[in-house]
């Protein structure tokens, strides 16, 4: 068959993928409003936009029992509550009656200054603060611990006024600052390498195995077989449709991203919409896979959920992959979706070059020519099996 | 009022059949739990690992016996592993921009002098797209700091300049529990409630409707109440049934669960029936029972940062902060920590059970309404 004959025959089947998806006003609207919009502003909204700062401690209700009633104690205090981390600081508790409003949801912390506090500072020694925590709230513990502890290792008993503290005095440890270096990027930045990759993949594999599951229970992708259009073609149109699906994904996501959440990408618009497509291509071509074993719909369903949950524990999205251990770590390294993860930090946060990120590309690019080898053989030989 | 009760039972029995005749179902009915669980056993085994070797290097800049104890003390750090130790700042920066390592620390010159005076500094550059390996290294240098500290106070060895905090902060929890990554277990349970929930209903109504037999069992004697009554008490048996495999694998895994089990499954039933609810209104606009289950998994998944299971809601921007609490899934996952964690009886939840209660009651109506006009 001739070059133009194929390609002819991809645009058809193509073409055709859009009739059948046009028709479906469900999958339209998940396909392109429902998943990106949905991901990228629930997480936006549970992150705050770029740009934009906020204390998590500020609002939390703290009991504030003060057992040794010194000076001391009352500067701390001071420091604390015009302190932006602090603002919800209550004081008139008894220790007692603290703690018994601990885990009711009025108050979710209580600071203890325990007696002798005072006496401690002034000869030298370390004082201590006693702070009550409801664990139940996961986190809350330690960001509580971790704000209040920046404010004690800086206290100085002899200062009336304690000094606005800098980001260099928060990172101060008994008496070594620490001088972070590193790109610094806007808190969205983030969100939006996550939100990319998930909605790609999520959306991807579906559209592309439940497609041909889809087709397979209707009856339509039999007599798309056994028509005169060849294995090639039928996975070039649908690859086709897709990449244009999610070419408007990919602009949706970024549009949301950076005009409602302000997110400032280190990185032209083409290196990720490449970085993007290539995401969309690995996922294709685990699509075909999945989808020339001839499963159910609901089936197909099934394994993008636990496919997606696989994701969140090995591509290093949630946790870094160099910080897993023994076959997590394995299997984090064998996946693609690791190094596309990856890529997309380096050009999103850190602005790193894309044709820099060879071993990335070069493993994800592999991955698209073996998972597409793969289908193309499982598809040619059901087909053979079906004309048979 | 005995018909309806014997036909709610009917129906029930029925699906709890068909559950059973369906293998894919009834797998992904079981693996959810398994799985999930899977997935946080991976998480907080990285995290609890005695050693995590964060690749970095060391620019020593000083030479001086202040910065040779720091480095040192980087050296036997649990948390990184010196691969190299470099001549210059900018070697040092060079390796992490290549993306040889995830730290470079640096240790300027006149480091040891700047100690006694108290103004001594030390450079951490760190890859920060890599989030927590980043915070590692600075964890590293923290505690290399605070160790010469500890060993000059404690041995009456060489102080240099440092000194030790002025207030120690003690955390005390108030379950009495050490600090574990545990805190998300009853979110994966509450989790486990909302799939489960939603693939009930994709079970009970949208296959139905595709196989033909919604209309067939509406036209039968039975009462369209009692046809959804049972859809739901057979929902409620399966949902008892996965909060006990949940429970198991918590006690399993050396969960201690302190408030009332009876609770326990109420508040799961509770987060299940709004989450049917939900999934009937859903169902009466989508049809196709997969594009129904793609669309839930898809909402569910944002859930796991604004419904409280991975980590507080108190700690979310405002925005976020505001969805959460819009959420009656919130107040079961809070419902569920409480009764786990801290014990706590009827009374310190009662006002989350009653939103969830309030919530559905309002839902289900209007569910079982638009589900019945598209019928």
């Amino acid at each position: 068959m001739s070059i133009a004959g194929f390609l002819n025959d991809s645009i058809a089947v193509a073409g055709n993928e859009f009739r059948v998806f046009r028709r479906n006003r469900s999958a339209v609207l998940i396909s392109l409003v429902v998943l990106p919009l949905f991901f990228t502003a629930s997480l936006g909204a549970g992150r705050g936009g770029a740009g934009y700062t906020y204390s998590p401690t500020a609002n939390i209700p703290i009991a504030w029992v003060d057992n040794d009633n010194s000076l001391a104690s009352f500067r701390l205090w001071q420091s604390l509550a015009t302190s932006p981390d602090f603002h919800n600081l209550i004081q008139g508790y008894t220790e007692k009656g603290a703690l018994a409003q601990l885990g009711t949801k009025r108050i979710y912390a209580v600071i203890v200054v325990p007696k002798g506090f005072e006496n401690d500072l002034e000869n030298g020694n370390q004082a201590r603060l006693i702070l009550y925590t409801d664990d139940s709230e996961p986190g809350l513990s330690d960001q509580v611990q971790s704000t209040l502890t920046t404010y004690t290792q800086n206290f100085d008993v002899n200062v009336q006024v304690q000094p606005y503290l800098t980001q260099l005095q928060r990172q101060t440890i008994a008496g070594v600052a620490i001088v972070k270096k590193g790109a610094i990027f806007a808190g969205f930045n983030l969100g939006l390498t996550t939100v990319l990759a998930i909605v790609q993949i999520f959306a991807v594999f579906y559209e592309i195995a439940g497609g041909i599951s889809r087709e397979r229970e209707e009856g339509t992708y039999a007599r798309l077989l056994v028509s005169p259009i060849s294995t090639g073609s039928i996975m070039l149109g649908k690859t086709l449709f897709d990449i244009i699906l999610s070419v408007i994904r990919t602009f949706t996501i970024l549009g949301i991203s950076v005009y409602a959440y302000r997110a400032r990408p280190n990185t032209d618009i083409l290196t990720l919409l490449m970085l993007s497509l290539i995401i969309a291509l690995v996922t294709m071509g685990i699509g075909f896979v999945v989808g020339a074993l001839k499963m159910g719909q609901r089936a197909i369903v099934i394994i993008e959920f636990f496919m997606i949950l696989f994701l969140f524990a090995f591509s290093g999205e949630f946790i870094d992959s160099n910080l897993l251990v023994g076959v997590s770590q394995t299997i984090s390294y064998l996946l693609p979706f690791t190094y596309a993860f990856d890529a997309l930090k380096r050009t999103i946060l850190l602005g790193r070059p894309v044709f820099s990120l060879t071993f990335d590309l070069e493993y994800m690019i592999g991955s698209i020519v073996l998972t597409y080898a793969m289908a193309f053989v499982l598809l040619h030989f059901s087909r053979e099996r079906l004309i048979a | 009022m005995k018909i309806f009760v014997r036909d709610t039972i009917a129906i029930t029995g029925k699906e709890l059949r068909q559950l059973r005749r369906d293998p894919v179902s009834l797998l992904l009915t079981i693996m959810f739990p398994i799985l999930l669980i899977g997935t946080f056993i991976v998480i907080v085994s990285a995290f609890r690992a005695t050693t995590h070797n964060v690749p970095v290097v060391v620019a020593d800049l000083d030479g001086s016996p202040a910065s040779n104890a720091l480095l040192n003390q980087i050296t036997q750090s649990r948390f990184v592993h010196v691969t190299q130790l470099v001549q210059t700042e900018d070697q040092a920066y060079q390796e992490v921009a290549n993306g040889q390592v995830i730290g470079a620390i640096v240790i300027p010159p006149g480091f040891g002098v700047a100690l006694a005076s108290g103004d001594a500094f030390v450079i951490v550059s760190t890859d920060n797209s890599k989030l927590t390996s980043s915070q590692f290294v600075s964890e590293a240098v923290n505690e290399g700091a605070q160790e010469i500290v500890t060993q000059a106070t404690q041995e009456g060895g060489v102080s240099f300049g440092l000194k030790l905090a002025p207030i120690e902060v003690v955390t005390r929890p108030v379950s009495g529990r050490p600090p574990t990554g545990d805190p998300i277990l009853p979110g994966f349970l509450g989790l486990i409630a909302i799939l489960g929930g939603f693939d009930d209903i994709v079970n009970a109504i949208s296959r139905e409707r595709e196989r033909g037999t919604f209309p067939r069992l509406s036209l039968s004697p039975v009462s369209l109440l009692a046809v959804y009554s049972g859809k739901l008490f057979a929902s409620v048996v399966l949902t008892i049934l996965r909060t006990a495999l949940m429970l198991i694998i918590f006690r399993l895994y050396g969960l201690v669960i302190r408030g009332s089990l009876v609770l326990i499954f109420l508040t799961t039933i509770l987060i299940a029936v709004f989450t049917l609810s939900l999934g009937l209104t859903i169902s009466s606009r989508i049809r196709g029972s997969a594009t129904l289950t793609v669309l839930e998994i898809a909402m569910t998944f944002p859930l796991f940062s604004l419904a409280g299971t991975f980590s507080s809601p108190l700690l979310l921007a405002p925005g976020g902060m505001a969805i959460a609490h819009s959420l009656p899934w919130t107040y079961g996952n809070d419902a569920l920590r409480r009764l786990i964690y801290l014990g706590s009886g009827f009374s310190a939840i009662a006002g989350d059970l009653a939103i969830l209660l309030i919530s559905s009651l309002m839902l289900m109506p209007i569910a079982i309404l638009l589900s019945k006009r598209t019928m």
